[in-house]
């Protein structure tokens, strides 16, 4: 069964979907870490909040579209809450005052999810358009994770083109490499970045719907994922866009293939290959600035 | 030099004569409290060795709970050992496993020892998670706690199982509050101030971290298997990240760098979970912003900021006393 090649390509495909799901959350996590210097735990906060919040608007609209689209801005707007109230004034400081803050945060989060959504696990359900399944080499896979992995690679284009073709891209790479400077050429090299921290949680939004659609949405779904996205992002070098998508890459493949090759030991693999990565790198696979 | 008589050390006999009064006077949930924050001072004072007093912001110090916890429960569950040497054995697995860990850790600096402690205890809790032969998510149950028969006490008897574990975070205290004053611990101090200032005195800087995470690591597992002789069950959770995340707070609610402020956060945050979750079903939000409103506002700590105020009132008192003299003269 396991040399099986239709096998193993379904498999693979179920790894892309998680990796896909990991870029969408790493790269704003990646970004707020390397660029702005900001360990932000409760990043799967913000993911748990996008699922939550786009169940609420399907169960208004009806439409998974609508809450595709609506969910990730509602995110967002609290991405900005935070970022004014906690995150700018805490940009300065000691990351462990950034971990222990971030970290009160998840207990927030979590009870606040609880309290207005209750305990219970809950699902959006997938679009009509997606929720048939396709014939590939006589498996059949469900569309809606096809969609899934199309998402993440079309996201992973435009940030790509975005970052190496665009003024602003070009300001935001110039702002990791020396903030300071950036910002004596009359740039506001703070608004450029906030502008990304907002993406960021946008992306984390987006990832949250997308996810309730494969996962369950309950609280606690921000414990399992937020692990995964450090890793991500510690493996593939903070503040890097390639780093986040080959480390998504290497976790969600990683992750997949250890449930179903090696069940014993499948989630110790993914953390074995973070420690030996930062052993042989410690700043991680491609580090933005040397450290 | 620290004087015989340091605050620290006053404030940390007026908290053992509390919690021995309150021992005096609890019932069998006042004595079962007792014994946890009696455990969890430990585990604290252990994390803070390396917070508080190295600079090495680990949060992944759980793992080493957990392991002292599972070998407890292992060598005494699964290989009929008795408790008294499986706690001491306990506490050398969890020193030599922090020993093997530092050897790789210590030379990461920042956010990086950060995530790679975070990593290596989720490497711990995920291989606990899935061992069917120690229970798995189930955990193990059955655990034996320690004879104190030739003490004349019955350590089923949770008054005397608590006077057992305030017995012992006393002897850690003592045994720490000498580490910390000696030569090595200003050596850790200084490392903390200024690594590279240490490092051009000549000062092999990751000789000294691994020292402190094999002493921190041991004292944590010391304080699990404690644990889970005090719960007689042992589960994955204990090795959970939220775990470390929580005494990490605790040695900041207390205040970073005094052993007294670890064993003070350490009561303060167990007392006040207990307190709000039998008030209602959402006390994490309660807690989270109390978590946030103290890393804010109070980052000194309950005890950093007492020992600040009383710093400040002491030269009160003694400022105006020397102007009135030198007005008379």
């Amino acid at each position: 069964m396991f040399t099986d090649p239709t096998f193993l390509f379904i498999q693979t495909l179920n790894g892309l979907q998680l990796a896909m799901l990991l870029f969408l959350l790493s790269v704003g996590l990646s970004v707020v870490f390397g660029l702005m210097n900001f360990v932000n735990l409760a990043h799967g906060t913000l993911y748990m909040l996008g699922a939550y919040l786009g169940l609420t608007v399907y169960n208004h609209t009806e439409s998974f579209w609508t809450a595709l689209a609506l969910a990730p801005l509602g995110v967002m707007v609290i991405g900005m809450i935070f970022y004014v109230t906690l995150i700018k004034r805490l940009q300065k400081a000691p990351p462990l005052k950034q971990v222990l803050v971030t970290f009160g945060l998840i207990f927030v989060g979590l009870d606040t999810v609880r309290i207005f959504w209750g305990n219970l696990p809950d699902a959006i359900p997938q679009p009509n358009l997606l929720s048939s399944s396709i014939q590939i080499f006589g498996e059949t896979y469900p569309s809606y994770r096809l969609f899934i992995i199309a998402l993440g690679l079309l996201v992973m284009v435009v940030l790509y083109f975005g970052l190496e073709k665009t003024r602003i891209g070009s300001i935001i790479r110039a702002g990791v490499d020396n903030r300071e400077m950036v910002s004596s050429l009359g740039i506001n090299i703070d608004l450029a970045f906030f502008g990304i921290f907002c993406l960021g949680c946008y992306l984390a939004g987006l990832s949250g719907v997308v996810a309730g659609a494969v996962f369950p949405v309950e609280p606690g779904m921000d414990m399992s994922i937020l692990i995964l996205t450090l890793i991500v992002v510690v493996v593939g070098g903070l503040g890097s866009l390639k780093g986040a998508a080959v480390g998504s890459l290497m976790i969600g493949l990683a992750e997949t293939y250890g449930q179903v090759f090696v069940p014993e030991f499948a989630s110790v693999t993914i953390y074995a290959l973070m420690v030996v990565i930062l052993l042989i790198r410690p700043g991680g696979l491609f580090p933005v600035r040397a450290e | 030099m620290k004087n015989l008589f340091s605050l620290e050390r006053v404030t940390t006999v007026v908290i053992i004569i509390g919690a021995l009064t309150f021992h005096q006077f609890a019932g069998y949930y006042g004595h079962e409290i007792l014994a946890e924050i009696a455990i969890l001072a430990i585990f604290a004072m252990s994390l803070d060795l390396l917070v508080g007093y190295t600079g090495m912001i680990s949060l992944g110090h759980a793992a080493f709970l957990g392991i002292g916890s599972y070998a407890t429960g292992i060598l005494t569950v699964h290989m009929g050992w008795s408790v008294a040497p499986s706690l001491v054995i306990s506490i050398l697995v969890a020193g030599l496993v922090a020993a093997l860990v530092g050897l790789f850790v210590v030379r990461l600096g920042g956010i990086f020892f950060i995530m790679i402690t975070l990593a290596i205890s989720q490497m711990f809790h995920a291989y606990f998670l899935k061992n069917r032969e120690y229970g798995g998510d189930d955990g193990m149950p059955g655990i034996p706690r320690i004879d104190l028969e030739s003490f004349g006490l019955n350590s089923f008897d949770p008054a005397d199982f608590a006077l057992f574990t305030l017995f012992v975070a006393v002897i850690i205290y003592l045994l720490l509050d000498l580490v910390t004053n000696s030569p090595f611990g200003r050596y850790l101090i200084g490392i903390h101030q200024n690594e590279n200032r240490m490092r051009s005195l000549g000062v092999p800087i990751n000789r000294y971290k691994l020292a402190i995470f094999i002493v921190a690591g041991t004292i944590a597992g010391l304080a699990g298997s404690l644990q889970a002789q005090h719960m007689g069950f042992v589960s994955p959770d204990a090795m959970y990240w939220t775990v470390s995340g929580i005494v990490l707070i605790m040695v900041i609610v207390g205040g970073t760098g005094s052993l007294v402020g670890a064993i003070i956060g350490a009561a303060t945050v167990q007392l006040m979970t207990h307190e709000i979750s039998s008030l209602t079903e959402h006390w994490m939000i309660y807690m989270g912003i109390f978590f946030i409103g103290v890393v804010l506002f109070a980052s000194d700590g309950l005890y950093g900021t007492f020992a600040r105020q009383w710093r400040r009132f002491r030269e009160q008192r003694t400022r105006p006393e020397t102007q009135r003299m030198d007005g008379d003269a």
